[in-house]
């Protein structure tokens, strides 16, 4: 808060003291590196052949070194497989390089971590608008299924073409995202009813709705009695960017994307809307005393956060799925709630959600890759992403363990003051 | 601006949001007495039974069927929650909110009736009272829990959203330790530790490094959730016989668990049940009538004045979060002694259900227990309905429980108030 008043120009550390400093990059980088330290430390604990190793290493002089070897074997094939899953592999890419075939093979991992990255880096920036505004919108993901459903209902059951049918899809997507967004919203201008709660109860209203749209007559998948909806059409799906032909599945949902990060840093930086959220979200007493209309203020991010949210949601079937079934965005496929941990890890500002979605977007692609190929289950994936957000939300345990030097005490702004009464 | 509001209130001493729960009240007992009682045509006959269907395990004896004319009882039971709407609205009681959760519940019992009436919907003209109640029951048994665990840790001002984390790892260690010891006491030790150490990592990373308590509980969620399942892939699948989800055995009370339809439902329950039951006694009466329940709601409500008259705030919240951590693990061993082997994902929400029965009793052991008794009856509704073709969805009425908590929390009916402090971090300044 005080940093401009305490280190005037003139002390300016060295360069490496500013590296080994509390930036934020370098703490986020850390928390990274730590996560993938216990995920390692998961791995070995839970493979059998390498507990099997450790167990005979003073039967005779060689044993440690075998066991070290068969322990940094199974964690180095994990992580490798995580990686050529999710961004290259090098082999194929050389075979690509030298003979200039196989490239639809070569680029399926980048590709898929670019699908999956897509629709949560969208969601993400909802919440991180939400953040920087001083609220927390856990309910992301039932926006995200509305939108979902509102797309796959007008994206269904109108018949236009293309010009006009994908962004009237988009518009659904965003306004069911809305009008979820919108209650949570409207209690809290006018009622005082805190966000968390209500947002995590739509969570589960909004998961019941789900399977009760796609299980009745207007939504559901003619002559299915299964919870699935009817196929979009193909003038609602937003096409492969590489034509169907390629096999990869990126599509022209990554602008989509762009925009939507484009648009937030304008409309953060740049637009007087936005400068009253951050306002609002930084110090409300200021905010109120200057004349910004707070419940506008929270009505308005609600809208902008869940119609994001619902946009990411809508995109999402729109670009993969093609339809909504009783297992959209349900459990390990919540993009609602990794949307909140890739905020976090950002630091609500737009580029670094960027960055953020495109890591965890890549764990989530590179630990189904490495259960294929080793057997350790993708959930490995979800673990470390939990201690890398443990870690990022208590910056100060990062300082402490790796002693760093206190020189930007800029901390993750966290939004909740408790349920607020 | 509010102060005076509300002393305004008190001068009338009526309640907008009181008489709005009277109106809701009469509103949904009309519509059991019209829709539900006097259009459905006369000589329809609902059957209400009473012996529970596993007579071996629950039954003394057999219990005669109550045979009920459906359109004049549904009358009868729309005209009592008229009464008691009109009660509320005229007398304002101070506990209006619990007078709602028994129209809730005469409500349900109405649905009930009238869909197995003769000529019904339901393939089943009877509805068996005691299976419902026993059935609900462990899911009361495991809201009580959870919600207790809430109590524990808000009353001392730390938000606990990891209960379903709790739950999870309670139920995954449990069912491991049950099946290789073969001891429910063991297990539920185990259950119990894996729930205070949850706890204390909320506490600690709360505490000490004033983190934001409800994104670390939503953290700790996601984790134990991914590393149940991870852990359920490389251990429990390998070998089933560290999951074999063995059911804890019914403990009878003797003599009172011979009362019709009570007594298999209260008196012939596990040992979970009975402790649960204990623990409603001993967290109701420590917070309200020992020192100890003082000081923590002390620091609940304002830690700043607690830290001036020598109340280690910090300590304090520690061990109740701890504690709470604790029953909530107790709990997730509950869930896995009576819903069989673990699963990764299949305490399904329970957790937020029991944050949600905390929050509609109003953060006091009593009204978290009543909150639970009425959640837990339509969670087990909601999935066990299909038997019934219910006209509502079993989609829509599992909502309930959450709606009902999004209107309470919004003052749209009644009123609730956290403990002030409930998930703010204190510094000591």
């Amino acid at each position: 808060m005080s940093t401009d008043v305490t280190s005037p120009v003139s002390t300016r550390p060295s360069w490496w003291r500013r590296l080994y400093s509390q930036s934020p990059t370098l703490l986020a980088g850390l928390a990274i590196a730590l996560g993938f330290v216990v995920g390692a430390i998961v791995i070995i604990v839970t493979s059998p052949p390498v507990l099997r190793s450790w167990r005979h290493i003073f039967s005779s002089g060689g044993a440690i070194f075998s066991a070290l070897k068969i322990t940094a074997d199974t964690v180095g094939a994990a992580y490798r497989a995580m990686f050529t899953g999710s961004v290259i592999n090098p082999s194929l890419l050389w075979h690509s390089l030298s003979t200039g075939h196989g490239w639809s093979a070569t680029l399926t991992p980048l590709s898929e971590t670019l699908t999956y990255a897509t629709p949560l880096l969208i969601a993400s920036i909802g919440v991180g608008i939400a953040f920087q505004t001083g609220i927390f919108n856990i309910g992301a993901n039932g926006q995200a299924i509305m939108g979902g459903i509102g797309g796959a209902a007008v994206g269904s059951m109108i018949h236009v073409p293309m010009i006009f049918h994908l962004p009237l899809t988009l518009i659904a997507g965003i306004l069911g995202g809305v009008i979820v967004g919108l209650v949570p919203g409207l209690l809290k201008a006018y009622t005082g009813a805190h966000e968390v709660i209500v947002t995590l109860m739509f969570n589960y209203v909004v998961a019941a709705f789900l399977i009760f749209a796609v299980l009745s007559t207007p939504l559901q998948q003619p002559g299915q009695s299964n919870d699935i909806s009817r196929t979009i059409d193909g003038s609602a799906q937003l096409p492969p960017l590489f034509g169907v032909s390629s096999g990869l599945r990126v599509s022209y949902g990554i602008f989509v994307a762009v925009a939507v990060v484009v648009f937030a840093w304008w409309f953060l930086e740049r637009s007087s809307l936005g400068f009253e959220f951050r306002v609002t979200g930084q110090n409300p007493q200021a905010a109120r005393a200057s004349g910004i209309n707070a419940k506008f203020v929270i009505i308005a991010v609600f809208c902008v956060s869940g119609g994001l949210a619902g946009l990411a949601g809508t995109v999402q079937m729109q670009s993969t799925t093609h339809m909504v079934d009783g297992g959209f965005l349900i459990g390990n496929a919540g993009i609602g709630f990794t949307a909140i941990t890739v905020a976090l890890l950002g630091r609500n500002k737009p580029v670094g959600i960027m960055w953020g979605a495109l890591l965890f977007a890549a764990l989530g692609v590179g630990g189904r890759a490495m259960q294929a190929a080793t057997g350790i289950p993708l959930d490995l994936a979800t673990i470390i992403q939990s201690f890398v957000v443990l870690l990022v939300a208590t910056p100060v345990m990062i300082t402490e363990i790796f002693r760093l030097r206190n020189v930007e005490t800029q901390r993750v702004q966290l939004a909740t003051q408790g349920w607020g009464s | 601006m509010s102060t005076i509001a509300s002393q305004q209130h008190a001068a009338v001493r009526r309640d907008r949001r009181v008489t709005t729960i009277g109106a809701l009240m009469v509103f949904l007992g009309a519509l059991m007495a019209v829709v539900f009682g006097l259009i459905v045509p006369s000589g329809a006959h609902s059957q209400l039974t009473f012996t529970p269907l596993n007579t071996a395990v629950h039954a003394p004896w057999h219990l005669g069927a109550l045979t009920l004319d459906t359109r004049w009882s549904d009358t009868v039971l729309g005209l009592m929650a008229i009464g008691l709407g009109v009660d509320v609205i005229v007398r304002q009681p101070r506990r209006a909110l619990s007078r709602f959760g028994l129209t809730s519940v005469l409500f349900l019992l109405a649905l009930l009736l009238w869909t197995s009436r003769t000529g019904g919907p339901a393939q089943t003209n009877f509805v068996n009272v005691t299976t419902v109640l026993i059935g609900s029951s462990s899911l009361v048994m495991v809201l009580i829990y959870g919600s207790l665990s809430g109590v524990m840790c808000e009353r001392a001002g730390v938000v606990n959203i990891a209960i379903e984390g709790q739950f999870i790892a309670g139920a995954f260690l449990g069912s491991m330790i049950e099946s290789t010891t073969n001891s429910f006491w063991l297990a539920t030790l185990a259950g119990a530790l894996a729930g205070a150490l949850l706890g204390w990592v909320l506490a600690f990373l709360a505490l000490r490094y004033m983190s934001d308590q409800i994104i670390v509980g939503v953290v700790i969620v996601t984790l134990l959730s991914a590393l149940s399942s991870y852990l359920n892939l490389q251990i429990l699948t390998p070998y089933p016989q560290f999951n074999l989800g063995n059911p804890a055995p019914n403990v009878a009370i003797p003599f009172l668990y011979k009362i019709p339809v009570l007594g298999p439902v209260l008196f012939n329950q596990t040992g979970f049940f009975y402790l649960a039951v204990a623990l409603i006694a001993l967290i109701s009466f420590g917070l309200f009538r020992t020192r100890w329940g003082l000081r923590v709601r002390a620091v609940g409500e304002h830690p700043k004045a607690a830290e001036s008259v020598g109340i280690n705030v910090v300590a304090t919240r520690y061990r109740n979060v701890i504690l709470g951590g604790a029953i909530a693990g107790i709990g997730g061993v509950a869930f896995m002694a009576t819903q069989g082997p673990f699963q990764p994902g299949y305490t399904s929400g329970l957790g937020y259900i029991a944050l949600a029965a905390l929050i509609f009793g109003r953060w006091t052991p009593s009204g978290a227990v009543v909150a639970s008794v009425l959640f837990g009856i339509l969670d087990y509704l909601s999935y066990n309905l299909q038997n019934y073709s219910f006209p509502l969805s079993t989609e829509i009425l599992g909502m309930f429980p959450y709606l009902i908590t999004i209107a309470v929390v919004a003052g749209l009916i009644g009123r609730v108030r956290p403990p002030a402090a409930d998930g703010i971090p204190y510094q000591r300044s």
